[in-house]
């Protein structure tokens, strides 16, 4: 078995770490502040379903779980996970993700290639939003 | 003194024309390079005040580690220095230290300022006679220091400090826990909570309870360093302790051999994961003089602490023997650097010491955390 080293577990550049984070409750969107003035905003959608959980993700790509029906999910609770990540917990009780700094970033960098794919997910499976 | 000469006194202190400011941190800059810091006090801004008073000129340096044995040789040479001064009757140095806190300490621990995890990817190197070795030197040099001995299932603390059979932390309310205090140093083990022979056999989730209940449930107040000594490995025991605590950084210990070497390298990359920074490498058991001769030989091979350290942008702290006295002075439960202060093994271990508190008072190395809010909107 060959381990591919995603976003999530490489060595953290520490531009990528946020001043600030400010969830918005009634737009549903996570505001990333970084310290040179630039900000990313991801929904909490967007951030459900690519929760980087083992519940989400399985131990592989094949493994996965293609997430639905996640449009209007809130989140409920954020928290520090050590210096490293934070914890995102949801109102449907999904609170096992553990959002390190790089994978934040890669999200919000990648963001319209991921949504983009993740609706052909959808589409193909035949599930909706 | 009435409150007229205080305030007379006070005022009488007067900062220096610029041209002489200039000139007397010209004289300390060049009269003493800090071994620990690797700079001069005007460089390493270590020059906290210069002022006169009366003809008298006062000079305070202020260091970010703790100074207690440097400091009668700090002081005499820079007044020595300061001395061949004109314009001046006479000098006063004051060399103090300020241990700066780690920012990113969170509320729940925020009293300990340094939380310092010593760590090895491979058991049996010596991790636990370093923790100890280490945090009775900072003692000694009057930090207050702490030792969280984190490996549950084989604690060995307690038989490292001499601490005897049966003491138990006290508890009012049997939630929190007052830590021992022994040598000066609180010290927090599974084996103070169990007997020496009970062997615990427990699953990951209630290892990391425990060690939870550990950090959290003792008593202990405030603290400039807190070693934590880690278990062996890259396990539950590490995630729990990466996630609860804010660790300002990690020390790795290894042997020089090319097996150690390796789940050392295992160990560095799990503190990268978690974005802890490495302070630095202890190279432990690196030679051994045989007792009969006196031939020094690398028994376990040469420069893999170096190495490793390098490929890491990280430092080499100190390369220790093995030698029989530090093994049946710990096994005494009275560690080196106290049995045998003036040992060249002790002086080592101050060294890096030392050297360890300057690194993990560098701005540098600490990770600033975001704040998190909620908006209505």
């Amino acid at each position: 078995m060959t381990t591919e080293f995603t976003p999530q577990h490489t060595k953290l550049d520490r531009s990528k770490i946020p001043e600030e984070i400010k969830y918005h409750r009634v737009s549903r969107v996570l505001e990333l502040i970084y310290p040179d003035q630039y900000t990313s905003q991801l929904s909490s959608e967007f951030l459900r379903v690519h929760s980087p959980s083992a519940e989400v993700r399985g131990h592989s790509p094949a493994q996965a779980i293609l997430q639905y029906g996640k449009k209007n999910v809130n989140i409920e609770g954020i928290t520090l996970q050590g210096s490293y990540a934070i914890r995102i917990s949801f109102e449907d009780k999904h609170d096992t993700g553990v959002y390190t700094w790089n994978y934040l970033w890669d999200l919000a960098e990648n963001q319209p290639d991921y949504w983009q794919q993740y609706l052909q997910s959808l589409a193909v499976a035949g599930k909706s939003r | 003194m009435s409150f007229l000469q205080k305030l007379f006194r006070k005022s009488s202190e007067k900062p220096l024309e610029e041209e002489a400011r200039v000139r007397v941190e010209q004289v300390i800059a060049r009269a003493y390079i800090d071994p620990y810091l690797g700079a001069d006090f005007f460089s390493a801004q270590a020059i906290k005040r210069i002022c006169q008073r009366n003809g008298q000129l006062r000079v305070t340096i202020e260091l970010n580690y703790p100074a207690l044995s440097v400091r009668p040789t700090i002081t005499n040479i820079l007044y020595l220095a300061l001395k061949r001064l004109d314009g001046f009757d006479d000098v006063i140095v004051d060399v103090q230290w300020k241990i700066p806190a780690h920012l990113g300490q969170r509320q729940e621990a925020s009293r300990i300022k340094n939380i310092i995890a010593i760590s090895s990817g491979k058991g049996g190197v010596g991790k636990s006679t370093a923790t100890v070795n280490l945090a009775l030197v900072l003692a000694a040099e009057g930090a207050s220091v702490g030792i969280l001995d984190a490996d549950v299932y084989g604690p060995s603390q307690p038989k490292l400090l001499g601490i005897p059979e049966g003491t138990t932390p006290q508890s009012r309310d049997m939630r929190y826990y007052a830590p021992i205090t022994v040598y000066g140093l609180k010290v927090m083990s599974m084996g103070l909570m169990v007997t020496e022979k009970t062997p615990l056999m427990w699953r990951g989730p209630v290892a990391s309870e425990t060690i939870q209940q550990l950090i959290n449930q003792t008593l202990w107040g405030d603290m400039d360093y807190l070693l934590v000594d880690m278990p062996p490995g890259t396990g539950d025991i590490h995630i729990t302790l990466a996630q609860t605590l804010v660790i300002a950084g990690a020390v790795v210990v290894t042997t020089p051999q090319d097996i150690a070497l390796l789940d050392a390298k295992k160990g560095i990359d799990m503190f990268n994961t978690v974005d802890v920074p490495l302070l630095g490498i202890i190279e432990n058991m690196a030679t051994h003089t045989c007792t009969q001769c006196g031939h020094t030989e690398h028994i376990f091979g040469q420069h893999g602490g170096e190495s490793i350290a390098r490929e890491n942008q990280s430092e080499l702290l100190g390369s220790l023997p093995l030698d029989i006295k530090i093994r049946e002075q710990a096994d005494a439960g009275l560690p080196i650097v106290l049995a045998d202060p003036g040992s060249e093994i002790s002086l080592m271990y101050k060294e890096i010491a030392l050297r360890l508190a300057v690194n993990v008072a560098q701005p540098g190395l600490i990770t600033p955390l975001p704040k998190i809010t909620f908006i209505n909107d």
